[in-house]
């Protein structure tokens, strides 16, 4: 069924270049509404650069990144949640400020976006921190406020790189749970971990990328299929094993 | 357009709201007048210790050898002229502290200009009063033949000027003149000081805290500085209010209390003169001067990894902005100087020597012109500048951007 759908993510023959150094080279991929596609890669693999540049925020130096079948434009941002690798919030402003003005970025009109921020904060428990400034808050509060942020305004499309970095057992799963939630809603999920459990958990398809090149990808049981394998930590190391394997043979 | 206005909102309330913002507003007034208080309590308590001292100084011994030195006024100050015949036995009883001091005017007085003050003690408020003393001795001595006190005054003192000065055959006024231009000199520093710092702390706290990646996301970087710049225009403004706010409740609470307000050099707030070309220029350079330098700090931040870094190197415009001080006089009496024609248009000092000059009036026409037509092109080179290096360091969080890739083609 989801092959029949329109993909929400089309990403074809992209390479980038920065500096003279391939980040990635010849990707193609595409994500589906309602699905959870896990994009994974060992630290420098081209993760980030892929999906910064399927943000607009890199620039591509060949091929197309669609978003809804267009490249993306900050004037589509209420269509997308994206919760970077390297986040932070104004330390200095109010949970609610902090809030209210990135659902203002995303195009929401200011009284939806208050209402639908205090809507959030009593949902994960932060209702009495409304006016509290961010730095106050606990590194786990701070990254309820972040993932706020990310889904506030139901997007079509959430980019979670990383996001139950640093959180505890019981702010994992109200994370988890809320990702479920988007999911069934018909929200495409794009999920960046090192975690493979997690993979193992939500993900309906992955891509695994190594030094920037697709290494696998397509349904995460076709792609178990293909490797022979019953995990993907086990298909991943072997895909990084190849790489010392390549090295060592020269 | 609801973007921009969601991030001009954002960044004037986040420094409004900050206490530190207000504390740096409060304080500039509060620690001027303090310091104007102690300077005012302090002289006066000084002047009331040494007006003891002097009137203890009984034991002061005066030789006078130089004939200068008038005996009424010396008897006046309740001492006594001692022959200088007695000179080397009272300085060797000043050594052995059997007497206060000795003060010689040596007959060389008058070539030499010095004269000698022998001292039992090293106290320091002693020297200054024997010293003043000695002073006052001399001076009234020299001025007394001129008769009445009032022109012993005079001459000591001066006299106030009253200068009228006249442009195309009519009397202009003066010193008036400079002043409604001049404001724009004192805004520019007001927001110079104040806000163009604001820029480089707002695009450095958003790399440092890593919320630039998520912003970007949702507004290109144009929008982000543009409504970032327009933002601390507005912070400025309020700064000027609460500027004016302050000066005008002063001036109730002075004429309240009864005082009138005495201001400087003969400037009289009747005769104020609004130049409508001076003013157009003035508020012209403060904007785009003003633009300019906020682009800059911008391009700094972005393209420096952290925020010290970027605070090290604005150094260089905040020197920029003050060295045309270090040329003043030139820029000031000589306009045709070609040092002052190179800072007029050098981008980092042109806004300064632009409202200097246009303060005083020595900048015709088509040079006001031309210079605003220059500054208006930094201008819009420093903005590119920013909204690039922005692009380009926005997401470098260890290493400094390069000035060849900031200049390279997309």
């Amino acid at each position: 069924m989801k092959g029949m759908k329109q993909p929400i993510v089309s990403v074809k023959d992209f390479s980038l270049t920065i500096n003279e150094k391939t980040i990635v080279k010849n990707l193609s991929f595409d994500v589906h509404p309602g699905e959870v596609f896990a994009l994974l890669g060992a630290n420098g693999s081209g993760k980030t650069s892929t999906i910064r540049s399927l943000l607009g925020i890199y620039h591509a130096t060949s091929g197309t990144l669609h978003i809804d079948g267009k490249p993306f434009t900050p004037d589509q941002g209420w269509m997308v949640g994206y919760l970077p690798e390297e986040r932070g919030l104004y330390t200095r402003s109010s949970v609610l400020d902090t809030m209210v003005y990135f659902a203002e970025l995303k195009g929401l009109p200011r009284a939806k976006a208050h209402k639908l921020s205090l809507e959030y904060l009593e949902r994960v428990g932060l209702a009495d921190k409304v006016n509290v400034k961010i730095k106050k808050l606990s590194g786990g509060q701070q990254q309820k406020v972040q993932l706020g942020v990310a889904i506030i305004g139901k997007p079509k499309l959430l980019i979670l790189d990383e996001p139950t970095k640093g959180l505890d057992p019981v702010n994992r799963k109200l994370l988890l749970d809320i990702v479920d939630e988007y999911q069934q809603k018909g929200t495409a999920v794009i999920y960046i971990t090192h975690l493979m459990e997690e993979v193992e958990r939500l993900a309906d398809r992955l891509l695994i990328l190594k030094d920037g090149k697709a290494r696998a990808y397509g349904d995460v049981d076709v792609v178990k299929k293909q490797f022979k394998s019953k995990s993907i930590e086990d298909i991943f190391v072997s895909i990084y094993n190849e790489k010392s394997s390549e090295v060592a043979n020269g | 357009m609801a973007k921009l206005k969601s991030v001009i909102r954002h960044e004037y309330w986040t420094i409004v709201k900050q206490p530190s913002f207000w504390i740096a507003m409060l304080a500039t007034p509060a620690i001027i007048a303090i310091a104007l208080g102690l300077s005012y309590f302090g002289n006066k308590s000084v002047e009331d210790r040494m007006g003891q001292i002097v009137k203890q100084l009984k034991d002061v011994a005066i030789i006078d050898e130089s004939g200068l030195i008038n005996q009424t006024v010396v008897d006046s100050a309740g001492l006594k002229l001692t022959p200088p015949s007695e000179k080397d036995e009272l300085r060797e009883a000043v050594r052995e502290g059997t007497a206060q001091a000795l003060v010689v005017f040596p007959e060389s007085l008058v070539k030499d200009r010095r004269y000698k003050v022998y001292l039992s003690s090293t106290d320091f408020t002693q020297m200054g009063s024997v010293t003043s003393l000695a002073d006052n001795l001399l001076r009234t001595s020299i001025f007394l033949p001129l008769g009445s006190a009032e022109i012993i005054a005079l001459a000591q003192n001066g006299a106030d000027s009253d200068v009228i000065t006249y442009k195309n055959g009519a009397e202009t006024a003066g010193l008036n003149e400079y002043i409604v231009p001049g404001l724009f000199l004192v805004v520019f520093y007001i927001a110079f000081i104040f806000s163009v710092g604001y820029m480089l702390t707002s695009v450095s706290e958003e790399k440092e805290n890593r919320s630039m990646e998520m912003v970007l996301t949702y507004v290109n970087p144009r929008t982000l500085i543009i409504g970032k710049l327009l933002a601390v225009i507005l912070v400025t403004l309020t700064q000027i209010a609460f500027f004016l706010v302050l000066a005008i409740i002063g001036y109730f609470v002075m004429t309240a209390l009864g005082n009138t307000l005495t201001l400087p050099a003969g400037i009289d707030l009747q005769k104020l003169v609004f130049n409508p070309v001076a003013m157009f220029f003035g508020a012209a350079f403060l904007t785009v001067g003003f633009l300019m330098f906020a682009g800059l700090m911008t391009a700094t931040a972005a393209v420096a990894p952290s925020s010290k870094e970027a605070n090290n190197f604005s150094a260089v415009f905040f020197i920029g902005a003050f060295v045309p001080f270090w040329f003043f006089t030139m820029i000031l009496t000589d306009p045709e100087n070609p040092i002052t024609k190179l800072i007029t248009y050098f981008p980092i000092t042109s806004p300064v020597v632009t409202l200097v000059r246009n303060t005083v009036g020595n900048m015709p026409f088509l040079e006001s012109l031309a210079a605003l037509a220059v500054m208006t092109v930094f201008m819009i080179i420093s903005i590119w500048i920013a909204v690039r290096a922005f692009s380009l360091g926005a997401l470098e969080y260890t290493n400094t951007i390069k000035l060849t890739s900031l200049l390279k083609k997309k």
